[in-house]
Parts: structure tokens; sequence; C-alpha cells
């Protein structure tokens, strides 16, 4: 990506200072500040400056602290605010334009910090493994990808840098999917995203990780140490060409939640944010109406991953899952009554009912335990509470009750789907069963498991779609046989080939290797740090266009698997990037005339879709203040759904569902206005307007 | 802002809020806490470890915990000129808000969620406003006001605090069950005909009376005023007086509310009893169930003690009445008892209802207090005034301000203050040195005016002062530096507020400095009294049901509530809500008025905080509700002007409202720029709907509304 070459971050107004502290160091009366200071952006402060931000900061925090029992999240001063986030002895501060929302704020240091473990591991390991510089560097780069791709819009919302997918044919992004799925049938690898230009084409990750590989870190990783200590053997062979491993870390959820369900978690740009989904549930709703259900709910990204094969079963059932998605609460509570009549379970007609129990049965009487391990965990999580919701309904026990209530909950529940679902997924199970039952208990149950139930049955979905969509299933079949690493003796691959399966024994099984992270983890920072999961994060570089893929860690001494991924896709790259580049640079310039402004803001995506111009004019800068400011309302009042404030040069629309917020301004010179209410007042129409308008942008506000 | 939760807690108000006031080097000015905050403080500071030994007392507690964060804000001013706004920790569980008043540092601490940002900062700005009131122009110096606020000697800061802590009290209470201070308006009781009665009333037989009687000792009644609770019944002025701001008269239903609580907006369970407060005993075992202190069972142990014990298993399970036959406690009070008339005696009464009565009400000692107006035809910011409140029945009270002879000397102080002021911001700007500021017109003035000053009162050390600073600033020879003039012109300021101190604190009528004799107050209590008995009952039961709902029910379908504010006038309109326990509106009393209420203040708050923006008109939907906030300017005929764009105002900027910053004022000065021919008007509407109205029928009763409410208040009443 272009922005891997800058090193020095350039300025911005709105960004001030960040900085990493390390109290440790600064404990007796006589040491000085600097000591404590691990990095200072913007780098040419004065070391004065440095250590009376530091230690004023770092004083005032302990303060609070010691205060109010809880440390202070923000710090505002008259023209700064500072976003803070104590962890252990380590305080990290960002601070930002006033202007900037406070909820802004907050979220880019919890994305800076984020993105530091990602690459780096836990900053105390970091710290003691690793040079100084190397980590400044590290984080001279995090910033400057941050300064150069942030616009206006994304400091409000700090979402996703997104391809505008209006500008891309949906084909292409289509293709997109269909290479991520592809690649997700290679050993080790679990879910990716695709990204041109620094810019999101497709993706399978939810969003925290998305951003995460949205940005790369300086240098090339695989010359580093990894900082988990090890872990890595250096590996002997070349990669192929623009390829590159590297070592990375994921938070518990993070894993998790990219153990279940990878194929709902795809996201594709391809699908508009509420219209043309609309239009694609009509389109399967014969097959699969439960379709409907995500249409209702508005988030339809998450079932595009499904697109490419268009025939009804498959997509389907993905569908079905991402609604049941929807509902984490529910689900979650679901699961409870599922589990204590474990009888009824047993009984229970699932739809897939035949599929799901039989190799289960074996290990159903454990099931209890486990999901009492697991579930509660998920619920602490709750960072993606949507892929957490999943795991209860396929509770290993009772999969199929459990769905069966939940799909009531929802009221999506039709007859239909059962029968296209069951009809279908017998086709699969004969493949599946074996595998997944010995293997899986196998490694769950000793470990410590916490992942395991969930996995496994969130599996199904994608078992059962991959045979349909992909005849080349036998090349996975190969696969299954292949030893692959130290795990893979034991393992046939085919199990893990089907994704979900290698999800849940990998995990489990990373959280017995993960020591090496985890329990590293709690010797250097001992305070309520949750341990972070090792991973290999594959990327192949086509000019621009970039294949992310997250995967087991083995993936590095898999030659064999590496080769698969790469020339698995390497055509498809090739051939995608082509494309993107004839089609793309053509559309730069568009929105000849506005006559309105619009933002929509995808709150499970993280991503924006908008009509504003890279350069703000004075009545953008309305929209954008009004933006900010109704934003803040909709995150701290769950209850508001719809405002619209005026003043004399702008009246500005918005409204917000759980899933959605929408803005919208009208450009046209507002009338003489009094302030008095009067339904002549433009203002008052402006909703009106928004149905009507953004329509065609495939923003459904109907 | 109160969720839909809002009504638990407004049924059991879980607390943890503190003010502090501090100088730069953490000497604690004034605090505030609650019960709940002083008890975490005594948790954190752990049990003495000998029995001997006492913990810390609270002031000392909060210097050593917040020190930290005062001397690291000064810092911060001083290397990087900003300084701490605000902090907030996990999920907003605590809020600080931090305000620098000249060199006394504000903090406010909540801790339980019931006030946003903009709710402490408005607190600071009215307790930095409260202290004007009393101190005048003396806070102008941080080293007198300190004198001030906390006086060496114990027992009397310890007066002073009681007071202003009571007054914060009462300020917050307000502020949560009186649409008027949520709004910071006043609010008028509508009863046309004994508004004018009494202001003929108040204009012969209180201002004419007092101004024509011998015996007054130089003072002059300037305006009285009556309040039925916290609702303005009338208002008269001396064709002598200037007009009162809007904000001066809330304080001073304030400070009347606070002298004389009226009993249905006490909360029951307040956590902070203060002896001169009558309060009722009311409702205790309801509220032992929520309350979270200690504070109820020792209460009602002390209620039984001063009660016949036979009453209070009558009194504590009467089942609360119904909305119809309304009895507060202010009504138990009137079935039977005669006035209380002049000394303080607990009444006695055959009625064992009337055992709880709590003490009559005591007339105050006259208080000194400073506001603005206007003297020889200009204007002067703290202009001392005596302030009697004359208690007519409880629930009733009467207000008469009077000036002292030597009004004219505080006009003197301030513009000489003033000028120097001035002069102190030039200098530090450094725009003048030495020489050209010695024939600076502003300059020759002051040297003129002061040295008259000096000349006519002056002590030996305003007089030094002032040689001082002539010398470095108009000696020929060796003019003084800029710093130097500074400290000097710092030293003559200093001296002129200690002036203002002696003539006006010291020789406080609360001190024994000179007021209207005892009789005289007597004679026109008494007189008032007369006038209003046979309505005193009537007034009370008005004063709950001012403006009904019901009559705007049937023109405006799907209106729930609405506030309609004169900015102009400083006044508003708005359907009563029931603000307690035991009485009621047609909402009843139940969790659906205590449901609109946390809308309305919710929309209250969000309305600010958008004002605050710039934004003049907003519309929300939440939950069941539509919420609509306008602001418009009108001429006199009531001929609606264009929207101007509002200054867009940063979060730490005072609070927008009127007790502290006045802010409608500023911005009707901003507005009357651009129309310097007529007289400008600013209102507000705020009203709450069913959610299911549409925009357009919302927008069209808006405007209904505003016209109709307009219509009503053109019928002149004051």
């Amino acid at each position: 990506m272009a922005t891997s070459t800058l090193t020095e971050p350039t300025s911005a107004s709105w960004w001030n200072y960040f900085f990493l502290y390390d109290g440790s160091k600064v404990k007796e009366e006589g040491d000085p500040t600097r000591a404590g200071i691990c990095y200072f952006y913007p780098p040419q402060t004065l070391l004065d400056q440095q250590e009376l931000l530091c230690g004023q900061i770092a004083g005032v925090v302990r303060c609070i602290s010691d205060l109010s029992a809880s440390a202070p999240t923000l710090v505002r001063l008259r023209k700064l605010k500072f976003a803070v986030k104590v962890d252990g002895e380590y305080l990290w501060v960002l601070g930002c334009a006033v202007e900037l929302p406070d909820v802004s704020c907050k979220q880019f240091l919890d994305q800076l910090i984020g993105v530091f473990n990602f690459y780096n591991g836990p900053v105390s390991l970091a710290y003691q493994n690793r040079s100084p510089e190397d980590l400044h560097a590290a984080w001279d780069t995090f910033i400057a990808q941050v300064l150069k791709n942030t616009s206006d819009l994304h400091k409000i919302f700090n979402s996703l840098w997104n391809l505008d997918r209006t500008k891309v044919e949906p084909l292409l992004l289509l293709k997109a999917a269909l290479i991520l799925q592809t690649c997700q049938r290679s050993p080790h690898i679990l879910a990716g995203c695709i990204l041109y230009k620094g810019l999101i084409v497709s993706t399978q990750l939810p969003p925290s990780l998305t951003a995460k590989v949205l940005i790369h870190p300086a240098a090339p990783r695989h010359q580093r140490i990894p900082a988990g200590g090890g872990a890595l053997q250096e590996h002997g062979a070349a990669l192929p060409a623009n390829v590159q491993i590297m070592p990375v870390f994921l938070t518990k959820e993070e894993a998790i939640s990219l153990h279940e369900f990878p194929m709902e978690q795809e996201m594709s740009l391809a699908a508009p944010p509420a219209g043309l989904q609309e239009h694609s549930a009509q389109h399967w709703s014969t097959s699969a109406p439960t379709e409907n259900a995500t249409g209702h709910v508005g988030s339809a990204a998450w079932t595009l991953a499904t697109t490419p094969e268009p025939t009804g079963p498959d997509v389907a059932w993905p569908d079905g899952k991402g609604e049941n998605r929807r509902l984490p609460g529910r689900d979650l509570e679901n699961v409870k009554p599922t589990r204590q009549h474990s009888p009824a379970r047993d009984k229970g007609p699932g739809l897939r009912g035949s599929l799901a129990r039989e190799p289960r049965l074996p290990w159903a009487e454990e099931e209890p335990d486990l999901s009492e391990i697991h579930i509660p965990e998920a619920r602490e999580t709750g960072m993606c509470p949507g892929y957490f919701a999943l795991p209860s309904t396929c509770a290993p026990d009772g999969g199929s009750p459990c769905f069966e209530e939940c799909a009531s909950d929802s009221g999506s529940q039709e007859p239909k789907p059962p029968d296209a679902l069951s009809s279908f997924l017998s086709l699969s199970t004969p493949e599946i069963r074996p595998q997944n039952g010995a293997l899986e208990r196998h490694n769950d149950l000793p470990g410590d498991s916490s992942p395991a139930p969930s996995p496994r049955e969130d599996r199904l979905p994608g078992r059962t779609s991959r045979p349909w969509s992909w005849p080349c299933s036998d090349s996975r079949q190969e696969g299954t046989m292949l030893p692959v690493g130290e795990r893979g003796t034991e393992q046939p691959v085919g199990v893990r080939d089907s994704r979900s399966t290698p999800g849940g024994s990998d995990l489990a099984e990373s959280q017995d290797d993960g020591p090496s992270a985890d329990r590293n983890d709690p010797r250097s920072a001992p305070t309520s740090r949750e341990g972070l999961v090792p991973m290999n994060l594959y990327t192949h570089d086509v000019n621009g266009l970039v294949l992310s893929l997250l995967a087991e860690e083995p993936l590095l001494g898999d030659d064999a698997a590496i080769e698969e991924v790469y020339h698995s896709s390497l055509a498809s790259l090739n051939g995608l990037e082509v494309h993107l580049k004839e089609t793309l640079p053509k559309d730069a310039a568009a929105f000849p005339s506005r006559t309105y402004n619009f933002m929509h803001y995808d709150r499970i995506q993280n991503v924006l879709t908008t009509n504003l111009p890279q350069v703000a004019t004075a009545q953008d800068r309305r929209f954008l203040r009004a933006v900010g400011l109704m934003h803040s309302d909709f995150a701290r009042l769950p209850a508001l759904y719809e405002m619209t404030i005026r003043n004399a040069s702008t009246a500005v629309y918005a409204c917000c569902s759980p899933v959605q917020e929408t803005y919208f301004q009208q450009l046209a010179v507002a009338a003489r206005s009094s302030g008095f209410p009067s339904p002549q007042d433009g203002a008052f129409s402006l909703p009106g307007k928004a149905k009507q308008k953004l329509l065609k942008h495939g923003v459904n506000l109907l | 802002m109160k969720g839909p939760g809002g009504d638990l807690e407004l049924a059991s108000p879980c607390q943890m809020k503190c003010v502090l006031v501090a100088t730069e080097g953490a000497e604690v000015l004034f605090y505030w806490t609650d019960e709940e905050f002083e008890e975490s403080l005594r948790l954190k500071f752990g049990q003495p470890e000998n029995e001997g030994e006492e913990l810390p007392a609270v002031e000392d507690q909060l210097s050593t915990l917040l020190a930290p964060v005062i001397i690291s804000s000064m810092t911060m001013l001083e290397k990087l000129s900003d300084t701490y706004t605000c902090f907030s920790t996990e999920n907003g569980n605590y809020l600080y808000v931090l305000h620098l008043f000249g060199e006394c540092l504000f903090i406010a601490i909540n801790g339980d969620h019931t006030e946003g940002e903009g709710d402490l900062r408005q607190k600071l700005c009215v307790l930095k406003y409260l202290f004007e009131v009393h101190f005048g122009l003396v806070t102008v110096d941080g080293q007198l006001i300190r004198k001030e606020l906390r006086p060496p000697d114990l027992e009397r800061r310890m007066q002073v605090w009681e007071h202003f802590q009571s007054l914060l009290q009462t300020y917050g209470r307000l502020r949560e069950q009186e649409q008027c201070f949520a709004v910071e308006a006043v609010e008028r009781l509508i009863h046309p005909q004994l508004c004018e009665l009494c202001i003929e009333a108040l204009e012969r037989h209180v201002i004419h009376a007092v101004n024509s009687s011998p015996e007054r000792a130089g003072e002059e009644a300037l305006h009285a005023f009556l309040l039925v609770h916290s609702k303005l019944l009338a208002f008269y002025s001396s064709h002598s007086a200037s007009s009162l701001r809007p904000a001066d008269l809330l304080a001073l239903v304030l400070l009347v509310q606070d002298l004389y609580p009226s009993e249905s907006t006490v909360e029951d369970d307040d956590p902070q009893p203060c002896p001169r407060r009558p309060r009722s005993s009311q409702n205790i075992p309801m509220q032992q169930a929520c309350s979270p202190g200690s504070a109820a069972p020792t209460r009602r142990s002390s209620a039984a003690t001063d009660t016949d014990s036979f009453s209070l298993p009558e009194e504590y399970f009467t089942p609360a009445p119904s909305p119809g036959e309304q009895s507060s406690g202010s009504t138990v009070w009137l079935d039977g008892g005669t006035p209380p008339t002049d000394a303080p005696q607990i009444q006695i009464a055959e009625d064992t209802l009337q055992t709880l009565v709590p003490h009559s009400p005591v007339p105050s000692s006259p208080r000194r207090i400073f506001l603005d107006a206007s003297v020889k035809e200009s204007y002067c910011p703290m202009v001392p005034h005596t302030m009697y409140c004359l208690p007519l029945w409880p629930g009733i009270n009467m207000v008469l301000l009077t000036k002292c002879p030597n009004t004219p000397l505080a006009l003197v102080l301030y513009q000489l203050l003033d000028g120097f002021s001035l002069l102190e911001k030039k200098l530090k700007e450094g725009q003048e040195a030495g020489s050209t500021l010695r024939s600076h017109p502003l300059m020759g003035d002051l040297r003129q005016r002061m040295d008259k000053f000096v000349k006519n009162r002056g002590g030996q050390e305003i007089q030094s002062t002032w040689l001082e600073f002539k010398s470095k600033a108009f000696s020929r020879s060796e003019p003084g530096s800029s710093w130097e003039l500074l400290q000097a012109c710092g030293k003559v300021k200093r001296q002129l507020c200690a002036v203002y101190r002696l003539s006006f604190l010291s020789a406080a009528p609360g001190r024994g400095g000179p007021h209207l004799p005892q009789q005289l107050q007597d004679q026109v209590q008494t007189l008032m009294q007369e006038k209003l008995t046979d309505w005193k009952d009537f007034l009370l039961v008005k004063s709950r049901r001012n403006v009904t709902m019901v009559s705007y029910l049937e023109d405006f379908p799907g209106l729930v509530h609405f506030i309609y504010v004169d900015r102009t006038t400083g006044q508003m309109v708005a359907p009563s809500l029931s603000s307690s326990k035991r009485t009621s509106s047609e909402l009843g009393r139940g969790p659906l008025a205590a449901f609109i209420r946390t809308k309305v203040w919710s929309l209250i708050r969000l309305a600010r905080r958008y004002l605050q923006k710039g934004y003049t008109t907003l519309l929300f939907r939440e939950g069941d509700f539509c919420c609509s906030y306008f602001l418009w300017f009108e001429n006199e005929m009531g001929y609606k002007l264009q929207i101007i764009e509002v200054p867009v105002l940063s979060d730490d900027s005072a609070s927008i409202g009127v007790l502290g910053g006045d802010y409608y004022r500023k911005l009707l000065r901003y507005y009357s720029k651009g129309h310097p021919a007529e007289a400008v008007k600013c209102h507000e509407l705020l009203a709450l709907h069913l959610s299911v109205i549409p925009t357009d029928v919302l927008v069209q009763q808006a405007g209904e509304l505003a016209r109709r409410l307009w219509e009503t208040s053109r019928v002149p009443l004051l």
C-alpha cells in the first residue's frame, strides 16, 4: 500500500499528541519523568513539554483513579481533549482537538492500541523484547496511516476506510468475496479481507479486526522477532513473491469470532446498506425466507458473502445465521433454557437435527460443562456480540432446538427454510460427520475449551455450503490427508478445510499452545489484560491490491499450505487488480452537482457511505459539525432515534436504528426564517426528502 | 441525561456529589458534599488507628485528595496556557467539572449519573453568582474574597459555609423539582385580579409606607414582591428604582426558598437536615424504604420526640390524597391555624394533624445582597441592597428590597475598579507602556477621579498605595516598567475593594449595620397579611395548579407538556407538574408523572446543549415522545424577526442559563446590534408531544400554542 512507505507522521490539526507512558519507570522521587516516556508523538515536541504533559496527565489520572475508584477515560482542557487508557503501569494518552467528539477520541485511542497489540503483542512484552527504535517506527507508521486516511467524516465515526462501492462494478466485489472464500478452503486459513490501495474491497473479518488489518506495520515482519516469545520458528523456505507472513495477536474475542461462522462474517461492499439488500431478499425469498429477517435489521452486507453462489439453499443458510446473529441478547438467553432441558434437546425435532445430533451424541453429556464455561465468556467479551449469538444457537447439545427457538424469537421463522436446509444439509452430512465428532472432541475437551462448543456447530453452515458451491471440494479432500504442522499429523486437514471445523479445534489448541502468549502476558502485565491469541497474517500484495488472511499459527511452517493459498488466489487477484485499476480512477470526480449531503453510517460493519466531496465547503462543514453533535447524542441516548436541528444557515436531519445512522442536509440556501415554529420551515420536510432521495443510494429509511 | 429509568432515580435518589472551591494553593475556600460522598471519603481515609485520633476534617480530606488536580491545573495553565475543564471516568461513572473564576478553581463532582457536564458547570456558575450576590465586588479580589469565604475564626467559617451549603442544596432541589428553576425563568402565578390587588397593596402599604416613615434610617424601599412558593404573585418597584434583572429576581426567589422552604418542594429524605428549616415529617416510612443513608430513621426519632406520639401512625400512613382534594403540607397548615404574626413560637394546636406543623416562620434578619442596578443613570453591577424577607404564611412570603444611603459610593468604586481593570488588561496585553499610558485619555480621567476619591475619603493605606502608583505611572524621570505598574495597579484595586468591603459588608445589616426598624417591618408584614388573609388558601392551591394542561388538550391533541419562556422579561409559563410525592398534578403522582418530568428535564438539557452549539431549533423523537424546542426573536408587536447565527460556544463556556452568566441577556444584546431601531424580544418554546403525532401537525401546533401564549402574556400584570 502506498502508505507503508510513510514513516514520519504528518501532523494533523485534530490530532495533537499521542504518548505511551510507563509509570513503573518513574517510581522514586528522583526518577526523571522522561524515563517513563516510551513513545511520544509528535516526536519533535520539546522534551520539557513531553515531560510536562506526561507527568501532569499521569499525575491527574492517578489522583482521579484514587478518588473515583476507576480511571478517567477522558481528560478535557479548554483547547485539547485527551483520551486516556490505563493498562497496569502503562498509560496511553491521545490528545485531540476539542472539536472531535469525545466518543471518537476514545475510539481512536482504542484503535491505536488495538493495532499495536495486533502486530506487536502485549505492550509490556513488546517493550521487553524489542528495541525502542523498532517500536518507535511501528508507532510512527500506525499514526501516519491513521492520519493520512482519516477524512473529516471518518474522524467522527472512526469508521473503516472502504472503497466507495457505488464506483465499483458489483461483480468485482463478488469476485473479491469469492477469492476470500476460496482461500478459506486452504488449510489453516480462517478468514481474510481484500484491500485496494488501502481501502476495503471485501472483508470476512469483524470490523475491529478489519481496522487492524487496514493498517500495516512498518518493516517486513517476517524478519522480526515475534513478540509472542518466539513461538514461531524461522521459516526456512522462501515465501512466494509479494507474500508476507507475520505473527499477529488477536484478542480472545476476535479469535473466537473468527472460528465461529467464518462464512457469515464476510462483508462485501457490494451490498448496499439496505435497499439493495431488500432486493436480494426478494430474490432469494423462495429458497431462503429467513433473508427477510436479515433485511429488516438492515445490515445486509453480511449476507453478501454468499452472493457468489446464488443458488437458493446455499445462500439461505448463512443468511439465516446472520439473522440469528442480530439478536445476540436473546440468543444468549436462549441457550440456557435449552441446556437445562437437555432431554428435550435430544428429542428436539431440529431442522438439521439428524445431522447435528449424530456426530455429537457421544459427548453430549459433557456439554453442559463446556457450555457453561464458554457462554459466560462470550458474554463478557461483548466486543462484537453478534458473533456470539450464533454459538448459542448451535450449542453442541441442542443445536437444533436452539435454532428453532431463535428463529421463532426473531419472528422470521417460516416453514420453508427447514426443509430446504435439511435437504441440502443432509447431503453434506456424511462427509463431515466422522471428522468432526472424533477430532474435535479430542482437542476440545482436554483443553480449556472455552470456545470449543460453539465453533463446532457454527461450522455447520460453512461445511454444508461448500460442497454445493464448490465442486472442487476434492482438493480439500486431498488436503485432509496432509499432515499439517505438528498438529496436522493428528488432524486430517479435511476437517479444517471445512473452515469451521478447524476453527473449533484450533482455537482450543491455540489456547493450549497459547501459553506462549497467554502466560507471558500475565507475567508482565498481571492486571486485567486478557490473553492475546497468536496467529499468522498472510498478506499478498498485487500492485496495491492486498489479500490479507488470518490463519492459524502453523501456516508459517507449512509450505504446502502457503503454496496452496498462493496458487488458489494468484490468478484471481491479478484479474481483480486489473479490473479495479481500470474501473476505479475514471470515476474519481463524481458528484457533479449535489443538491443535498448525506451520510450513512453502518454501525455493524463500521463503514460510511456518503456523497460528501473530499474538500468541504462551508455548508459541508456545517453539516459535519451537526453530524458530530448528533452522533454523540445517538451514542449516548439509546432511545433517541430521530433528530432535526437547524440554525440560521442550515438544517440537518438525522435518524438512527440499532444498525445504522443516517444524516441528511439540503444544500439549497435556506429560505428566510424566523425560527418560529412553522410548518413551512424547510427543516421539517427534511425527513421526507431524505427518505426519497437516499433510496437511490441504497439507503432505505422507509 | 436521565433515561427511562429516571423515575427510579427520582424515587430513591442515590447520590454522590461534591462541590469544592479552592485557591491556587489548594486551600479550601468552600466545599459541599452530600452524605454519600462524605461517606466515601471516610472509607478512603479509613478508621483512625488509635481510638483517640480523629479523622481529618472533610475540608482537609478534600484538600488532600484533590490537591494534585488543583496544582496540576495551575501548572498546566502556567506552562501550557490551558487548563483542565472536565474529567470523566469509565461509562461516565464519575464526572468532574472544573471551572476557573479569577484565581479560584471551582470543582464539581458527580458520581451518580444524575448530572451531566452542563448541569455541573451550571451549578458552579450559580455558586459563583451566589458569591457575588453576597459579597459584591469583593469577589473581584482573590485575597479579600478569601477572607470572606474562609474567615480565620472557625465558628464564623462554619457559618459561612453552612449558609452556602444550604443555598446550594436548595438550588439543587429547586432545579430538580421546579420548572422555573429548570429553565431559569420566573414563573408567575396567573391571576390578574389578585395580582392587581396585591400590586396596589405593595405600592400603598409597603413601599410608600416605608418611604414615608420617619424611622427608616435613610433606607429607601425600592422593590417589593410577593411569592407563593417559588412563584411570583406580584411585583412592585418604586418610581425611583431601576428595574430588577430577571437573574437577580430568580436569585432572590432562591434565597427566599432557602430561608423558608416550601413544604412540598423539600424532599423528605433530604439527606442534610438543616435546623433552620421547618420541615414536616410526612411520608417518612415511604422514604425509609428507599433512602440510602441512615437519615430517615434518625429523623423519625426526632420527629417522635417533638410530636404527639398518637398522631404519628395516623399521619405517617395517611394515604396519599387524590389529586382532587390536594392536601399538601402547606394546606394542612392553613386549615386551622391563625397566621403567626411575629415572635417565633411553636404552634400548639388541638388538631392532631397540626402537631406535626413545624415552627412558624420566623422573620429572618435583613441581609446585605448585591444586585445590578442603575445608579444616577449609569449602569452599575453589584449595588448593595438590603433584603427583608417577611413571611406571611408558610409558603407565602413578601420580600422588600431597600437601598442604603451610601449607594453612590458603590458606583464610584465600581467605576474606579473598572478603570483599573481596563488598565490592567492593557498592561497585560503590553500595548501601552510608560509614556503612552500616561497620555492615554482613560488614564487622565482615572487619575482625576481617583485623586478626588482619595481626597474625599482616603484612608492612610489607600493614599500611600495611590501615591506609589502615581509615582510609577506618571513620573517623568523614571517611569516604572509594565510589570511594576501591574503590581501597583493590583494594589490599588485591592485597596478599593477593601473600601467597598468595609463600607458594605462590614457594616451589613446582618452584622449590626443600619436597617429598617423591626417595628416598621412588622407593620408592613401585618398589613399585607390582612390584605391577603382571605386569599391565602386559594393562593397555596393555585400555586400548585397555576396552569393546567386540561385547558390545552382539546385544541392541541397529542400535546403532553410545554414550557413557554419570554427571555426578555425572564418569565415562563408551563402547566404544573407535580414536584413531589405528596402533591399531584393532572398526571397524578405515580410513575407516569415522574416519567414525564424526566422527559421534560432531558428536553431542557438537550435544548441547552444545542443552543450552546448555535442551533435554535431542535426536534427529536425519543421513545414514545417527540420533543421540540424553538427559539425566536420578535419585535414588540409580535412580528417575527429573522433568525441569526447564534454564537457557537465551547463545551467549557459558562452554562446557557440566567443565574450563572445570564446567557439570554447577552444573546439579546447580540441580536439587538443588528436591530438598533426596535425593541427585540426573545422567546423559547419547549413542547413534548406523543410521537405518533406527525411532524407537520406538531409544528403547526407549536406555532398555534406560541401565538396563544403570546396573546395571554400581553395582559400586563406587573
